[in-house]
């Protein structure tokens, strides 16, 4: 797994890439929610995710419900199909807020 | 005739030959049970399934603290019991002032820790049994096994660490309760005070005394698990055979603890 | 690399001769159905699958591994990579659903606690059962019971999912129900699932490939399409629910009727395991 963040205009991109399993979501979820604290918006750019299990998911849901609490914005971008998959699984993604790309994200 | 008395005889023979068959294969079982489980709590952590303190906790407060109340009742039951009889007897040789000696000996060394041990292995004993023998049935020893659960580690060690720990302390417990029991009888009895029972006991009682006792119930301990899961992992036969292996396990729990308690009286005498 | 190959399995129970040479490998990403009638071995099969009995002969390779001759240590690994969900639910009837469906992530994983909160949640959500969490099992119908399970045996996300009779005993909605939840999972987690069933019409929806089990020896194993097309007369009396006219021994027969028995018929194996 791996995982890059860049600033654009305020907004911090984190982009994740690889496999996001049982080993690694622990570290995803403390970065978003370090995030979280300052109270950042937060683009997670899913594009390069080759697969996502229930534990990375479950970290995206907290961050995001912790987002909603700050009203700060959190966007899943570009999400990859196997990833988008298992979103549908569980239909989360009727409740994320999702993007096509980092450009439209950050317009909206 | 003949041919018929001895195909019968055959016939025995063969039913005594497998039930004592079946009989070593249960013995050898419960071993290789209890050795697993102390390997356990040993291992556990290394083999990345470390026995927890809670269920054991639970366990404790279910095998310990809810038997408090009755303990207590048939120990000051037993004390009593011991004093009147004591003194009964020994008043044929004018003897009464002596009563002391037999009560403190009689239940510090036999009385608490086999009374302790009946009542747990009915208790408590029963209980395991009947709580693994509807799992086996209910497939959900095997689908601990199937999650990479040792069923040993997860439903055997916290019971047997529970019985290690509790059943010495209740056996205290049923020691002073039945001595206190006995004092207040023999004191107005004879007509002295409590104080000067007491006295006495502190006297006569060594502390050998009280670790004969207090190791015969860590042995029953381990005999009352390790009867109980035996039983319950043996059950076939659906919500019948719960029940008959239940009352099975008593039965064995409280002749295995009944004569455990006489070889090693034997053995420790000597 | 196949996550199931079974090779030239043989197994006895007693002395009765239960598996009969059994070879078949599952592909990834497929549902594989294991179908036949009570007797035919398919649960011993499974049982064999999941390390639960040791073959007289032959191999089981689970995810490349052999389930028979591994460590101890890599068997617990292994497990942790597959999922069952058992006919009749084996739910801890001492624990909430919720619970149940949190405890392979408790006892394998170091995840937070709020992590395994939401991992749990977001099960039951995927088998309808939102906010069943707090019940006991006790208090689920038979088919809650069976979306539990499914649950729990999904709960670590396994690349593999054993499923026994996952319809019986259910109305037919209810099994529908719990057929497209099996298609579901398939298509979302990739997995490969192995599902052990007598229900034509179940097995036929969701299988890939259907293995035909009869008397303990593999009658068919080919496509849903071929083996509905098969002209073999014994899987077509299956389908078409006809009973066979079975062969008589009559020396064996002869020897019911009079209450002989064979010898050591009646003895069961000891067990020698929790």
């Amino acid at each position: 797994m791996n995982l890059k963040t860049h600033e654009n205009n305020g907004t911090v991109v984190v982009s994740l890439a690889g496999e996001i399993d049982l080993e690694h979501s622990p570290s995803v979820r403390k970065q978003l929610m370090e995030l979280m604290f300052d109270r950042r918006d937060v683009l997670v750019d899913m594009a390069q995710v080759a697969y996502i299990d229930s534990s990375g998911i479950a970290s995206l849901v907290e961050a995001y419900q912790m987002a909603r609490k700050n009203a700060t914005r959190f966007v899943l971008v570009a999400v990859s199909q196997p990833a988008l998959r298992v979103l549908q699984l569980a239909r989360l993604d009727k409740v994320f807020a999702l993007a096509d790309t980092v450009e439209a994200a950050l317009a909206g | 005739m003949l041919d018929d008395v001895i195909l019968r005889f055959a016939t025995m023979l063969d039913r005594l030959g497998r039930a004592t068959i079946r009989a070593v294969a249960e013995f050898g079982f419960a071993a290789s049970l209890f050795g697993q489980a102390l390997w356990w709590i040993v291992m556990g952590r290394a083999r990345r399934q470390p026995v927890r303190l809670a269920p054991i906790v639970i366990q404790c407060v279910e095998i310990g603290i809810a038997a408090l109340p009755i303990i207590t009742v048939l120990a000051a039951t037993i004390g009593l019991m011991l004093a009147i009889q004591g003194i009964y007897t020994l008043r044929t040789f004018g003897a009464e002032s002596r009563v002391t000696l037999g009560i403190a000996l009689s239940t510090v060394r036999e009385f608490s820790p086999l009374i302790t041990g009946i009542l747990v292995a009915g208790r408590s004993g029963s209980a395991l049994a009947a709580r693994l023998g509807t799992m086996r049935i209910n497939q959900e020893i095997d689908a601990l096994t199937v999650m990479g659960i040792s069923p040993v580690r997860f439903l055997v060690v916290p019971p047997l660490v529970a019985m290690a720990v509790m059943m010495p302390l209740l056996t205290l417990w049923a020691d002073l309760v039945g001595l206190f029991a006995a004092g207040l009888y023999v004191s107005a009895q004879l007509q002295t005070s409590l104080a000067a029972y007491g006295d006495e006991l502190l006297n006569i009682l060594k502390l050998n005394d009280f670790m004969h006792g207090l190791a015969k119930s860590s042995i029953f301990a381990a005999l009352i698990t390790t009867v109980g899961v035996v039983n319950g992992a043996s059950v076939s036969g659906g919500a019948e055979g719960v029940g008959r292996m239940t009352t099975r396990s008593v039965v064995h729990a409280i002749s295995a603890i009944v004569i455990t308690d006489m070889v090693f009286a034997f053995m420790v005498t000597r | 690399m196949n996550p199931v190959q079974v090779k030239n399995l043989d197994t006895h129970y007693g002395h009765r001769h239960i598996l009969k040479d059994v070879s078949l490998e599952v592909r990834q990403g497929e549902i594989f159905v294991i179908m036949g009638g009570s007797g035919s071995g398919k649960t011993t099969l499974l049982n064999h699958l999941l390390g639960l009995l040791r073959p007289s002969s032959g191999s089981v390779h689970i995810l490349g591994q052999d389930i028979n001759t591994i460590g101890a240590l890599a068997k617990q690994e292994l497990r942790t990579k597959m999922g069952v969900a058992f006919q009749s639910g084996a739910l801890f009837s001492s624990m909430s659903v919720g619970d149940n469906i949190a405890l392979p992530l408790r006892e394998h994983t170091k995840l937070d606690d709020t992590t395994i909160g939401i991992v749990t949640r977001l099960k039951l959500e995927v088998v309808s059962l939102a906010g069943f969490a707090d019940l006991m099992p006790s208090e689920l119908s038979g088919g809650m019971i069976k979306r539990a399970a499914f649950a729990r045996a999904i709960v670590m996300d396994p690349k593999l999912l054993f499923c026994d009779e996952p319809s019986a005993g259910l109305d037919p909605v209810v099994a529908a129900s719990i057929d497209d939840l099996i298609l579901r999972l398939r298509d979302a987690m990739g997995m490969s699932i192995v599902v052990v069933t007598h229900d034509l019409d179940s097995a036929f929806k969701i299988a890939d490939r259907i293995c035909v089990l009869d008397k303990g020896e593999v009658l068919a194993l080919d496509t849903a399409d071929a083996i509905r097309a098969s002209p073999n007369e014994r899987i077509q009396n299956l389908l078409n629910r006809r009973t066979e006219e079975a062969e008589i021994d009559p020396d064996a027969y002869l020897r019911r009727l009079l209450g002989e028995k064979d010898e050591d018929e009646d003895e069961e194996p000891m067990r020698d395991h929790l």
